[in-house]
């Protein structure tokens, strides 16, 4: 009888729409630009990558990673045996219990996550997705009672017809979902694009365990720099769009969006999907940008983002600290599609909001966001008595002191860990005047023309001179000089020298015995990482022993380590200064005020300035060389 | 990111780089024991304001070249022997270990100085005429002594720069002996050291040189001038730019320090230190018309207590240091505070001027509001640390600046204190004192209390009249009485007190009296509190005259002082009369009679007055301490040995029930500001 083909029939029929829409999704990502992958690389390297880098994250979450495993791995293996068993009619008895096992596998992580639907955490988009699990079960439970004749449990034709056309629906229904909606945009499409995203991921280097989190430079040659279009990202970039899952873990951690903010991470990656296709935001059905209605963004490949998609605010909200792409579970990179955008702001329209346009033009013109004068910048060391690169030549550590210089709250950290090297005897020496700003400002406000500019020419400053280490207080310079100076240094100026942060040099001091400490007298302590240091470096241990050698156990706040919340200095956010409801140093403090620390120890001058900028009272807020410098032990004379 | 940044602006004085735009000038501090030595009092008290950010010091006001320019007498720093190198060499280390840069102010003090004791020397001037403020003769600088004092510049200028000292400062202002060559006022010569300009220009221009010769080209030699001697007969504005030029001219200066005014009379050396009664920066045009005419960097100090002010100053130009010398004095980390974002933190000078009149008296120079200021080496502290020690319940009696000090000082060491006060409003005698014309700055003191209390959470109530009750059920730890006293009017019953015949001086200044049409103020005790009450009812159009059973009304104020309330009160033609004591006053009608008796002759006079005003100190507010002292743990005792040691109290260290009581201030016996606020600081420190 026909009606007993129709199962088989409407697999290959779906399966076969799958394909096609799979095929028109491929060709959505090919609009965009070119970039080089390996693709027989990245494709064996795939299943590699989901098992560990992929489960890395989703294991954060135990529960989901379980029924991940279970839904996942219960539909790939039962599929490939549906074409077997239904399709291609393998009539082997144990095969058909393969099929069972796996089915009832799926059948019983789709069942947990209908558990966890019945009331989602708000950051979970609902929609589809909330459709999604039943669809799975219906699946797992149409292929079940197909399957249960070959397994010999029932004789063949048992049901009768009607059965039959009721599986009809059932298998209709479970792999439209499954295969027809994988192509076609349904929330399966996240498991063809996450798997593809894994294996053409623009940063293979966070494979393994790895970190990468140096911008990519702009061809400045390009014909448009930065992103104007969806088009003009890189065509893995859409793809990695695509692989969204909308589990808002990204939304849960951004601090932009906790601030009340017009951002929101995940609502930003789906604004992406909808321009990549083209079409409205009518369907999400998520949190919305906070004080933004959703329903009003349109947008395809070929429109301008900031012309109906997405506001400008919403990009320049973002202090780039990295929160959503840590907690990503499918390895999206938010902060470079962010950074991208506003490229084409900043670069090609000038639209820098607020007091942008005037910091970028200070750095142009003296080479410091303020705009101070350059010849000031070693004022704050009068009084130090510090060797100058351009007189010494050669010593073991460069001291990169930042423009943190000009600032004279800074300034008490640059004189405490001046205070602290020299007391380890370190053969130190600054640039002086011929250091110039890193330019971390200028390329998180996508001006990365200046920043160029500015890497190449200290670079060329640097490659005058013999050292080994560059240290620095600043992470921001930090991350420049460690992650993103390299793409410009074409003499090797940087070639054998390590780059350090002043805790984890101090760190080496102190554990080495050249430094010697009392111990903290003080009250409590909590420890706020700096986005750049921790996410952005994944240094987290240093500060914490650093304040354990002074015998302080530190009282950790909640959101600390890689789940830091950011102070909301970075990526030029005190600049851009989008108004929300509240203001992130202001919970960020709440965050450590909840510890009962009187005492709040950073790592980072900016840091430092935000949240001492809140209103007291409130802990309050030292550098960390600061803290040691107070329990040096001075050698009496 | 700081509005203060042109401050912090290193500038180069010839090869040596000055850390930012603050220096403390020259000022005789009459610390250097041990016959001229810098010890270690002298170092603690440099290497304080090094500590707390100062860029350049110079320390040694009219410190000496010559053994004939006596040194005893303010205890400056002597020259005159190789013995001092090692000395500066401890000094040096201690300011530039902080970074700091220090030099020397070099002179000879010429006849600016006294000669009756150390080495009875003849005094020498360029015309041997007497210096009246000093009361000092002189006889006529020979050819041959002048050579010899060139010689001892240059020596000493080697023992500093031998002392890793930065550089030294000659003295040519305050009419010592390089500025008596260059006045015509007092150089008369007629040889080739004086009559004409170049002459009267030979003994500086000589001594610049031979230094220069010394030190060679790096080491810095600067010149303090006077902008103007505001005499008649004296050096004006313009001779004082072509002196400045023709100096400069030389390339032997590297920098110049200047100062508004002569000092060899009691009214102009009033204005070289102006106290309170001048606006901020008096004199600063003048420094600025020197700017003009040089090619070096220009310092210039008088009454520049504010980094507001400091800022303005050195933003527009006037000058390229700006001195803040007894800003310093008062507060050593008056930078670390603009630095730290703590401007409203820092301690201001109030200009009591409490400092320069002791030096003038030969006593060593003292804060009248901070009493740690140069007794660093006995362990008093400018900042306070927390006590490691058990937190204690402190309770102070009385919000005048003793009693405001205590709670001051108690808090910085963490404790829990509740500070009671009578009045609506803190600030004891400074309050009254404050209501005097030209007086109201001295008001800074007890406003500065007021708002590091605030700062540091202590409980003020202010309002109360405490009594032993009261105190008992706080259950203090500590109770510091600090309840002052009242105006002491019955010492003669004659005065008529009792029957309301007399007012206090307190009540005029307060305006709780009405001022009298004609004022007889009866002043025993000689200092600011009668003048001021002279002041201030004359001001009001009263007819006054002051008389006192002293020497002269205000006899008891410092040099600095007494010359600005003498100008204002003979300009209100207030009559002052001495040697008369007050018999007494009785009623006649509706006026008054008040009976004088000359007390050298016991001649009566009589004067008819509508108001008198009674100035005789003040008696201790005692009774509240005589309540509490029988059952505090220490009977209201103190050890004075570990007092005056600046040692903690036994009794902190040991345990017992109940409070300990202190008293300290006027309620004890009259002294004065400082003497309240120093018991304070040494008794607190240690709680
Ligand atoms: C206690 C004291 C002693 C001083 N002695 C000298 C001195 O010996 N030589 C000198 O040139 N100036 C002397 N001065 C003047 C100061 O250098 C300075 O010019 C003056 O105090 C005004 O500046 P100020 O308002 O910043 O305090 C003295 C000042 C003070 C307060
Ligand atoms: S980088 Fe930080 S601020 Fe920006 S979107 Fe991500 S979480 Fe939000
Ligand atoms: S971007 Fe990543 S973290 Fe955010 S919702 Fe999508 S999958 Fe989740
Ligand atoms: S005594 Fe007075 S004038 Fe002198 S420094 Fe102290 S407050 Fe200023």
């Amino acid at each position: 009888m026909v009606i007993d083909w129709l199962p088989s029939v409407l697999i290959v029929v779906l399966l076969a729409l799958g394909v096609i829409g799979a095929l028109r999704r491929v060709s959505l990502w090919r609009a965009g630009q070119p970039e080089k992958v390996n693709l027989i690389a990245g494709l064996l390297a795939m299943p590699g990558r989901y098992l560990k880098d992929l489960h890395h994250v989703v294991e954060r979450d135990k529960y989901m990673s379980r029924t991940h495993v279970a839904t996942g791995g219960g539909f790939v293996l039962s599929m490939v045996l549906v074409l077997v068993v239904h399709v291609f009619d393998v009539n082997e008895q144990i095969v058909a219990w393969a099929l069972l096992g796996a089915l009832l596998i799926m059948l019983t992580g789709a069942f947990f996550v209908f558990k966890r639907r019945l009331n989602p955490p708000a950051r979970l988009s609902k929609g589809p997705w909330m459709r999604l699990p039943k669809t799975l079960m219906i699946y797992a439970l149409t292929f079940i009672v197909l399957t249960l004749p070959a397994a010999g449990i029932l004789p063949e034709g048992a049901g009768g017809v009607v059965l039959t056309a009721v599986l009809s629906v059932g298998v209709v229904i479970g792999l439209g979902e499954l295969l027809f909606g994988m192509g076609w945009g349904g929330p399966m499409k996240h498991a063809f694009a996450g798997a593809l995203h894994l294996a053409f991921h623009r940063r293979p280097e966070r494979f393994g365990g790895g970190r990468s989190t140096g911008l990519k430079p702009v061809n400045l040659e390009g014909d448009v720099l930065g992103v104007a279009k969806p088009s003009d990202f890189k065509w893995n970039q859409l793809l990695g769009f695509d692989a969204c899952v909308q589990c808002g873990k990204c939304q849960a951690m951004c601090p932009a969006f906790a601030a009340g903010q017009p951002l929101n991470p995940k609502k930003l990656i789906q604004d992406m999907v909808v321009g990549l296709a083209g079409g409205t935001d009518a369907n999400y059905a998520g949190s919305p940008y906070p004080g933004k209605e959703v329903g009003n963004a349109k947008g395809g490949p070929d429109e301008i983002i900031t012309a109906g998609l997405v506001s400008q605010e919403t990009l320049w909200s973002c202090t780039t600290c990295r929160a959503c792409v840590e907690e990503c579970p499918m390895m999206i990179e938010h902060v470079d599609a962010i950074v991208d955008m506003r490229r084409f702001l900043t670069m090609e329209k000038g639209e820098t909001p607020n007091k942008g346009s005037e910091v970028l033009e200070n750095i142009i013109a003296t080479d410091n966001p303020n705009g101070y004068a350059p010849s000031s910048r070693t004022n704050w060391a009068a009084d130090q008595n510090l060797a100058v690169m351009k007189e010494k030549q050669e010593a073991d550590v460069l001291f990169w002191v930042s423009d943190g210089a000009f600032d004279m709250r800074s300034q008490r950290i640059l004189r405490a860990f001046v205070k602290l090297m020299k007391h380890a005897n370190v053969d130190v020496a600054i640039l002086g005047d011929e250091e110039r700003d890193s330019g971390d400002v200028a390329r998180r406000l996508g001006d990365d023309a200046t920043f160029q500019s500015l890497a190449k020419r200290n670079l060329a400053t640097l490659g005058q001179y013999k050292f080994k280490k560059i240290v620095t207080t600043d992470p921001h310079a930090y991350h420049c000089l460690r992650n993103e100076y390299g793409d410009f240094d074409t003499d090797g100026a940087l070639a054998g020298v390590e780059v350090l942060h002043h805790t984890t040099f101090l760190n080496q001091l102190v554990q080495s015995g050249a430094l010697k400490l009392d111990a903290f007298k003080g009250g409590k302590v909590t420890y706020h990482d700096p986005c750049y240091l921790g996410r952005y470096n994944g240094e987290y241990e240093a500060p914490r022993e650093l304040l354990r050698s002074l015998g302080i156990e530190v009282a950790e706040m909640e959101r600390s380590g890689f789940r830091s919340r950011c102070c909301g200095g970075g990526g030029g956010a005190p600049i851009t200064d989008i108004p929300g409801e509240r203001r992130i140093a202001d919970m960020r403090m709440e965050d450590a005020s909840e510890t009962g620390a009187e005492l709040v120890a950073v790592g980072c001058q900016q840091c430092t300035a935000m949240l001492e900028g809140v209103v007291e009272p409130r802990p309050e807020v030292k550098d960390i060389s600061e803290i040691l410098v107070d329990q040096l032990v001075e050698e009496v004379h | 990111m700081s509005q203060f940044d042109v401050l912090f602006q290193p500038l180069n004085i010839n090869k040596l780089t000055i850390r930012n735009r603050i220096v403390s000038t020259a000022h005789a501090e009459v610390y250097a024991t041990d016959g001229g030595m810098t010890t270690d009092r002298y170092v603690k008290y440099y290497e304080e304001k090094a500590k707390g950010g100062c860029g350049l010091c110079i320390c040694g006001g009219s410190s000496v070249v010559s053994i004939d320019s006596p040194q005893s007498w303010w205890s400056s720093v002597n020259l005159s022997t190789d013995r001092i190198i090692p000395h500066f060499q401890n000094l040096a280390d201690a300011v530039h270990k902080h970074g700091g840069k220090i030099m020397i102010q070099i002179s000879h003090m010429g006849r600016r100085s006294r000669w009756d004791g150390e080495n009875w020397p003849n005094l020498m001037s360029p015309s041997g005429i007497r210096e009246p403020v000093h009361r000092a003769t002189c006889k006529t600088i020979e050819v041959e002594e002048i050579w010899r004092v060139i010689g001892d510049f240059v020596q000493a200028a080697r023992r500093a720069k031998e002392g890793g000292l930065d550089g030294v400062e000659l003295s040519a202002v305050h009419q010592h002996m390089i500025d008596q060559f260059w006045s015509p006022r007092v150089n008369k010569r007629t040889d080739e050291w004086g009559g004409t300009f170049e002459g009267r220009m030979k003994f500086g221009l000589e001594v610049a040189k031979a230094v220069r010769e010394e030190v060679g080209p790096d080491f810095v030699v600067g010149m303090r001038i006077t902008g103007d001697e505001f005499h008649p007969d004296g050096l004006n504005h313009d001779d004082m730019k072509q002196i400045a030029k023709y100096y400069d001219e030389t390339g032997l200066i590297d920098y110049f320090g200047v100062v508004g005014s002569g000092c060899d009379t009691h009214n102009t050396l009033a204005n070289v230190i102006p106290n309170m009664s001048y606006p901020p920066e008096p004199f600063l045009h003048l420094a600025a018309g020197i700017k003009e005419v040089v090619s070096v960097p220009v310092i210039h100090a008088q009454n520049i207590k504010d980094p507001n002010q400091a800022k303005r100053i050195v933003e527009a130009g006037y000058v390229d240091f700006v001195g803040m010398t007894r800003a310093h004095i008062a507060d050593p980390h008056l930078i670390a505070k603009i630095k730290n974002d703590q401007v409203d933190q820092i301690r201001q000078c109030v200009g009591a001027n409490y400092c320069i009149d002791r030096q003038y008296q030969g006593l060593d120079v003292l804060c009248i509001q901070n009493a740690a200021t140069s007794r660093e080496y006995m362990g008093l502290p400018h900042i306070i640390e927390k006590t490691e020690g058990p937190i204690r319940s402190v309770v102070v009696v009385g919000g005048g600046p003793g009693g405001m000090e205590a709670a001051r000082v108690a808090a910085e060491r963490g404790h829990k204190v509740t500070l009671l006060e009578r009045n609506e409003e803190l600030g004891g005698q400074i309050t009254i004192a404050a209501k005097a014309p030209q007086r109201d700055q001295i008001a800074g003191i007890t406003r500065w209390l007021v708002m590091e209390l605030d700062r540091l959470g202590v409980e003020v109530r202010t309002g109360v009249t405490a009594d032993a009750q009261m105190i008992r059920d706080l259950k203090p730890d500590v109770c510091v009485m600090a309840t002052g006293g009242r105006p002491y009017m019955d010492q003669n019953p004659a005065w008529g007190a009792e029957e309301g015949l007399v007012v206090s001086s307190w009540d005029i200044l307060n305006g709780k009296v009405e001022p009298g049409k004609n004022v007889l103020i009866y002043d025993t005790i000689c200092e600011f509190s009668g003048l001021s009450a002279a002041d201030y009812l004359s001001s009001k159009g009263s007819l006054v005259e002051i008389v006192t059973d002293d020497i002269k009304p205000g006899v008891g104020i410092g040099g600095t002082t007494f010359p600005t309330y003498y100008r204002s009160l003979y300009e209100k033609e207030v009559v002052m009369t001495s040697d008369f004591l007050l018999e007494k006053v009785y009623r006649e009608g509706d006026n008054l009679v008040a009976v004088l008796e000359n007390e050298y002759t016991g001649q009566h006079e009589e004067r008819v007055v509508d108001q008198v005003v009674i100035e005789n100190g003040i008696r201790p507010n005692e009774e509240l301490y005589y309540e509490l002292k029988e059952e505090s743990r220490n009977k209201g005792q103190l050890d004075v040995e570990a007092m005056f040691d600046i040692k903690p109290q036994p009794i902190l260290s040991e345990s017992g029930d109940g409070m300990i009581l202190w008293r300290l201030g006027d309620c004890v016996s009259q002294r004065n500001t400082h003497a309240a606020m120093y018991d304070a600081l040494r008794l607190c420190k240690d709680l």
